[in-house]
C-alpha cells in the first residue's frame, strides 16, 4: 500500500525535528553544559524515523545510542530529552542520564537502552516473548548497528527469536563503521541480513537513507509479527555523518562531505518533487518545529541538578 | 501426603519444597512462568521443576535453547513487560556465562531509566561441589554478586527455608538470585501444610550458643551444625547463624551475635579469598571489634578450583572436623 502524504509529512517533521533538537543538543555540548558521549544521529533519522512510525504507543522500543530520532518518533517529550542531556530533575530519568542517555517512558513504550552492545537484542526479544505469553499484539523493536550484529547475544536472540516466532523486528543500521572499524574488516558474510536466512526469518536490505522504504520495510515486518508469523531482520543501509561520538577525531576515514547520503535533504526535496507538500508549507512547518524544540529547551534549562541523594533513589522497589 | 495425617507439617526435601513454592505461586499468579534448559518435560537435571510441566502446560514452563545470555536477557525483557520470570541457569557457574544480562541489565536496568521500569524476577542457580562435576559446574559465585547492587541474594538451608524464602522471592519486585546447593535437594526437614513466607534479609539462629559464633549459609549450615555438636561434648557452647540471604544482608543479626559471644568464624563452601566471609569480617571490624575477644577465622573453600575426582572433590571441601579444629583452637 503506497505511503499517504500524511505519513509521509510525519515522517519529515519527525526526521526534522530530530536533526534540529540535536543541532541544538551540539550546541550545548559546545557551552559544556551535557556530561559524557553523545553518539549524533546525523543520516541515521531516516531509518530511526521511517521505522519506529510503523510501530503503536504500547509497542515497545528498545533503542540504540545513535541519536534520538526513534525516541523522538516514539513520542518521547523533547524537554524530558534535554533535560536527561543536561543531567537535570527535568529529564525522563530526574537527572541520571547524561552522555548516552538512558531515556525511559513506559507508557510510551519506550524501554530503555543497552550501554553494553547486543544486550538489547536479548533483552527486545525477551520483551517480545512477554508480549506473546499475556497474549497481546504488541511488537518490540530494537535497533542496532552492524557492529553489534558480531556479537554472541545476535545469534541467541536471532534464534530464539525464530525458533518461537515472536513478534521483534530487529533493525539493523548498518553505517558501516563500528567506532573506527569498517565493516570489510569485521564482517564475514556479505551483508547482515544475509543471516537472517540461517534462522529462517525474513531478512530485508533497505536504503537507510529512504525514510518512506525503511517505513514500508518495518510496516510489513510489524503485520507479520503481528500475526504471531515471527521476526524480521531489517538491515538498513545508511551513513554516520558525524563522528562516532562527539569528540571523535574521525581521523580513521575519509571527510564525510557528500550529501548524497544526507537522509533529510533528500527526503526534503522528494516531498516537493512529489508535490506531497509545497515549500511554503513545509517552510511553516520546520519553523513550527524549530519553535518547540526551543521552547522545550528554554523548559529544560529551568530544571535544576540533582543533588546527592538522587543517587541513592531507585535501586530497589 | 495420606489424607489421614493430622499433623500440620511434614518432611519433606529441598527439591520437593521448591518444587511446591513453584507450583504455588504459579497457581497464585498466572504471570510467573519457568523457562531455562530442560526444566519443562525433563524436569530440571536436579529434579526441581518436575512435574509443573504436567501440571501447568508448556506456556508456563518451557525449554530454551542452550543460550545462558538469552535465560537471562529474555527474562529481564518479559519482566519489563509485566512477566514475573523464575528462570534456571542449570549450573550457578553459569553465572559467568549471563554475567551483564545479571548484573548490569537485571541488576541496573531499573536503576539507570530513573527507577520506572521494574524487572520482577528470580534467577535459581544450583551451586556447589556435588559429585564430580568439575571445576567449571561446581562453584559457589554468590560473592560475585555482592559486588552487583541492585540483586538480592538468597541461599537456603533447608526445605522450610527453601520453599518460603522462594515464594518471598517470586513475590518481590526485585530481581533475586537464588542458589539452590545440588548437594542438598535429597535433604529432608518439616514444612507446614499452610501456605507461609519468610521475609528477605532476616537471618535465622539454627543452634543458640554462648562461647562462638559460626556464621554461614547454604550447606556449610549442616556442616556447622555438625561440628557445634561435637564442640558440645567437649563444653563448647556453638552458636550457628544462618544468614539465609547475603542482600539484603542481616548486619544486626551478625553484630548481635558476636557480640554474645565475642568470637566469630565465618564459615562457607566457596574460595576463601574474596569470598563472602571477608565481607563480614569486614563489618564486625568496623562495628564490633571492640567486642571480639579472639581474632576472627575463616573456614572456606581452598583456592584452587574444585578437582573433577569425587574423591579429590571430597578432600576440597570444607569440613565439619576443619570447622571444629578452628572452634578449639579459638577457645583455646
Amino acid at each position: 500500500m503506497p505511503l499517504s502524504n500524511d505519513i509521509k509529512v510525519s515522517i519529515y517533521r519527525h526526521m526534522y525535528a530530530a536533526e534540529r533538537w540535536e543541532a541544538t543538543l551540539l550546541r550545548l555540548i559546545e557551552q559544556g553544559l551535557v556530561s559524557g558521549l553523545y553518539h549524533a544521529g546525523r543520516g541515521h533519522e531516516g531509518c530511526e524515523v521511517g521505522a519506529v512510525t510503523a510501530l503503536v504507543q504500547d509497542d515497545y522500543l528498545f533503542y540504540d545510542h545513535r541519536g534520538c530520532g526513534h525516541l523522538i518518533a516514539k513520542g518521547a517529550d523533547m524537554a524530558e530529552l534535554f533535560g536527561d542531556f543536561l543531567g537535570n530533575e527535568l529529564g525522563s530519568t530526574r537527572g541520571l542520564g547524561a552522555g548516552i542517555v538512558h531515556v525511559c517512558d513506559p507508557a510510551k513504550g519506550i524501554m530503555g537502552q543497552s550501554g553494553t552492545l547486543g544486550r538489547g537484542q536479548l533483552l527486545a526479544t525477551g520483551a517480545a516473548l512477554g508480549a506473546k505469553l499475556r497474549g497481546t499484539t504488541q511488537v518490540a523493536m530494537h535497533f542496532f548497528g552492524d557492529g553489534s550484529s558480531n556479537l554472541g547475544t545476535f545469534h541467541e536472540s536471532c534464534n530464539v527469536a525464530s525458533a518461537w516466532k515472536l513478534p521483534v523486528i530487529f533493525v539493523v543500521q548498518n553505517n558501516g563503521w563500528a567506532v573506527s572499524v569498517p565493516i570489510e574488516y569485521s564482517t564475514a558474510g556479505g551483508g547482515i541480513a544475509r543471516r537472517a536466512d540461517a534462522y529462517a526469518m525474513p531478512g530485508v536490505v533497505v536504503d537507510g537513507t529512504d525514510p518512506f522504504a525503511v517505513h514500508e520495510a518495518a510496516a510489513t515486518a510489524v503485520a507479520r509479527a503481528r500475526r504471531g508469523e515471527g521476526p524480521t531482520l531489517i538491515e538498513a543501509k545508511l551513513a554516520r555523518m558525524r563522528g562516532h561520538f562527539e569528540g571523535d577525531p574521525d581521523n580513521y576515514r575519509t571527510k564525510q562531505t557528500d550529501t548524497q547520503n544526507d537522509p533529510l535533504v533528500k527526503t526534503r526535496r522528494r516531498l516537493l518533487d512529489e508535490n506531497v507538500i509545497d515549500e511554503p508549507q513545509l517552510t511553516q512547518l520546520e519553523s513550527a518545529v524549530k519553535e518547540s524544540i526551543q521552547a522545550a529547551l528554554e523548559s529544560a534549562r529551568r530544571g535544576k541538578l540533582p543533588d546527592r541523594s538522587r543517587i541513592f533513589e531507585g535501586l530497589y522497589v | 501426603m495420606s489424607e489421614l495425617t493430622t499433623t500440620s507439617a511434614r518432611s519433606i526435601t529441598i527439591g520437593a519444597a521448591i518444587r511446591e513454592a513453584l507450583a504455588e505461586e504459579m497457581r497464585r499468579d498466572e504471570r510467573v512462568f519457568v523457562m531455562g534448559e530442560d526444566v519443562a518435560k525433563f524436569g530440571g537435571v536436579f529434579g526441581a521443576t518436575r512435574g509443573l510441566f504436567e501440571e501447568f502446560g508448556p506456556k508456563r514452563i518451557f525449554d530454551t535453547p542452550i543460550s545462558e545470555m538469552f535465560i537471562v536477557g529474555g527474562g529481564v525483557g518479559a519482566a519489563l513487560t509485566g512477566m514475573r520470570p523464575v528462570v534456571e541457569l542449570q549450573f550457578a557457574d553459569f553465572l559467568m556465562n549471563a554475567a551483564d544480562e545479571i548484573m548490569a541489565k537485571m541488576g541496573k536496568w531499573r536503576y539507570m531509566h530513573g527507577g520506572r521500569l521494574t524487572v520482577p524476577m528470580v534467577v535459581r542457580m544450583p551451586a556447589g561441589a556435588m559429585g564430580g562435576v568439575g571445576a567449571e559446574h561446581s562453584q559457589c559465585p554468590e560473592a560475585m554478586l555482592l559486588q552487583a547492587p541492585g540483586i538480592y541474594i538468597v541461599i537456603p538451608s533447608t526445605p522450610y527455608d527453601a520453599k518460603g524464602l522462594l515464594k518471598t522471592s517470586i513475590r518481590d519486585d526485585n530481581p533475586v538470585c537464588f542458589f539452590e546447593h545440588k548437594g542438598m535437594y535429597q535433604v529432608t526437614g518439616d514444612v507446614p501444610d499452610e501456605e507461609y513466607t519468610i521475609p528477605l534479609g532476616v537471618a535465622d539462629v539454627k543452634r543458640e550458643g554462648a562461647d562462638v559464633s559460626v556464621i554461614t549459609w547454604g550447606r556449610m549450615v549442616h556442616v556447622a551444625l555438625k561440628a557445634a555438636g561435637e564442640a558440645a561434648k567437649q563444653g563448647i557452647d556453638v552458636e550457628v547463624v544462618d544468614l539465609r540471604c547475603l542482600r539484603p544482608l542481616d548486619v544486626d543479626a551478625i553484630l548481635h551475635t558476636v557480640r554474645k559471644t565475642g568470637r566469630l568464624i565465618v564459615c562457607h563452601e566457596a574460595s576463601k579469598t574474596g569470598g563472602a566471609g571477608a565481607e563480614i569480617a569486614a563489618i564486625v571490624a568496623e562495628h564490633a571489634l571492640d567486642a571480639l575477644s579472639a581474632p576472627i577465622r575463616r573456614v572456606c573453600g581452598p583456592d584452587v578450583p574444585v578437582p573433577q575426582s569425587q574423591y579429590l572433590e571430597r578432600l576440597w571441601l570444607p569440613g565439619s572436623k576443619d570447622l571444629l579444629a578452628a572452634i578449639q583452637e579459638m577457645v583455646k
